[in-house]
């Protein structure tokens, strides 16, 4: 099980992010180094990169905020 | 030993880096190719649709425009005469009527009035469509004001494979193409996001044909017609109504103009009853189009009178109560698929 997290050194602590989309569905297999989501940051986007192969939980929906370093998903 | 689950698609795009990916695989195949628009460079467009771009090919051919629609569309359409293939980006469709003269006198236009010579391969890409309280100047649709004038060519993907393919086939196009995106396909989060969008797109080059809808769903009772956001509210419905025993089949259209008319008739007459679904105004609309060119065929023998679903006659709600009220919606098209299958004949 390897966790996802939100990245936490690509824009100011301060702004309000928020996953825009998730590219694939909750369950999906999904391949390490692929984009699995995006991050949107005031008006700016931002990729989520898969660290590993295997099956997709999401754990944060789309559309909700979230801070750097949180754990939007998990790969199994 | 249970079969292995196929594999997800290596990658996936939302219609946004769809368009992006199109816009820049094809300056950096054609040098004669340019993006101009309100804040389309630094920024990469509210829209998402020019993402990337201003760092790989700099301001020259990737230009911010100040709002100036009537300036900088009208200079599209010259640069376009002179030889160039720029892409403009009208923010939301609802901005057109200070930069229609250059759009539908002057860019529809040239090729005809010039026997030809002079051609016209310029872009226009353009948000439409609401459901997120923007009120009646950024909500509208207005696919069929584009579709009713001559000279130009208006696509619409309802997903993100459609999207890189229509864009490159409309950058290639010797004519004008006004490409729209519908906002709440466009991945951004804020404007909500239909999941069933966002698609594999292969990497490489490839042309979806201006012109030709596509069967997305087969079915045997009523046939379905939608565009952009719309394909999917008929998606959403056919899947209920095949739990209540009823097959539809669903055409996306893809293309307004030229509209094509051969697959619209073609599902009809297999399935004898149509149901059109739109998000922009009713009257003289896209539902009455399509309607009319499925009666209008002898061909054809219909199992229950046509139904078209519709924006009201009237300007888009702000409250989202009031919006979600006459947007259509999967509710709607069950609701009127039930009472097409009501009349037999």
């Amino acid at each position: 099980m390897t966790d996802v997290p939100i990245p936490a050194d690509l824009w100011s602590a301060d702004d309000v992010a928020a996953i825009s989309a998730w590219l694939y569905d909750d369950g999906d297999s999904v391949q390490a180094g692929a984009v699995i989501a995006e991050i949107m940051v005031e008006k700016s986007s931002y990729e989520l990169i898969a660290p590993a192969t295997g099956k997709l939980q999401i754990v944060v929906p789309a559309e909700a905020v979230v801070t750097q370093g949180q754990v939007a998903g998990r790969i199994e | 030993m249970s079969s292995p689950e196929p594999p997800a698609a290596a990658r996936r795009l939302t219609i946004a880096r769809a368009i992006s990916e199109a816009i820049g695989q094809e300056m950096a195949r054609d040098p004669s190719v340019l993006v101009m628009g309100e804040d389309i460079a630094k920024l990469g467009g509210v829209f998402g649709t020019t993402t990337g771009l201003l760092d790989r090919f700099g301001p020259e051919r990737v230009r911010d425009a100040p709002i100036s629609e009537t300036a900088f569309i009208g200079a599209a359409v010259g640069l376009a005469a002179a030889g160039m293939r720029p892409i403009v980006e009208l923010m939301f469709v609802d901005f057109f009527g200070v930069c229609m003269d250059a759009i539908y006198n002057l860019a529809a236009k040239q090729c005809y009035f010039s026997g030809g010579q002079v051609t016209c391969p310029m872009v226009l890409m353009t948000s439409v469509g609401g459901g997120y309280g923007d009120a009646g100047q950024h909500s509208q649709c207005l696919y069929a004001t584009f579709g009713h004038l001559p000279g130009m060519k208006v696509v619409i993907p309802s997903n993100a494979h459609d999207a890189k393919g229509l864009m490159l086939a409309a950058i290639r196009d010797p004519n004008p193409v006004i490409f729209m995106y519908h906002k709440a396909l466009q991945g951004m989060g804020w404007l909500g996001t239909v999941q069933r969008s966002i698609t594999d797109a292969p990497e490489g080059d490839y042309i979806v044909p201006i012109g030709e809808a596509a069967c997305v769903r087969e079915g045997d009772d009523m046939t379905i017609v939608g565009l952009g956001l719309s394909v999917h509210h008929a998606l959403d419905a056919a899947k209920s109504l095949a739990a209540q025993g009823i097959s539809a089949e669903v055409i996306d259209l893809r293309t307004v103009a030229p509209l094509d008319r051969v697959t619209i008739r073609a599902s009809v007459r297999k399935t004898g009853r149509l149901l059109v679904v739109d998000d922009d105004y009713l009257s003289y609309g896209i539902g009455a189009e399509i309607i009319a060119s499925v009666c209008e065929d002898p061909t054809i023998t219909l199992r229950a009178r046509p139904i078209r679903i519709a924006h009201p006659d009237i300007p888009v709600p702000f409250t989202p109560v009031m919006e979600h009220f006459v947007l259509p919606d999967a509710a709607k098209v069950v609701a009127a698929a039930t009472i097409l299958m009501e009349t037999d004949r």
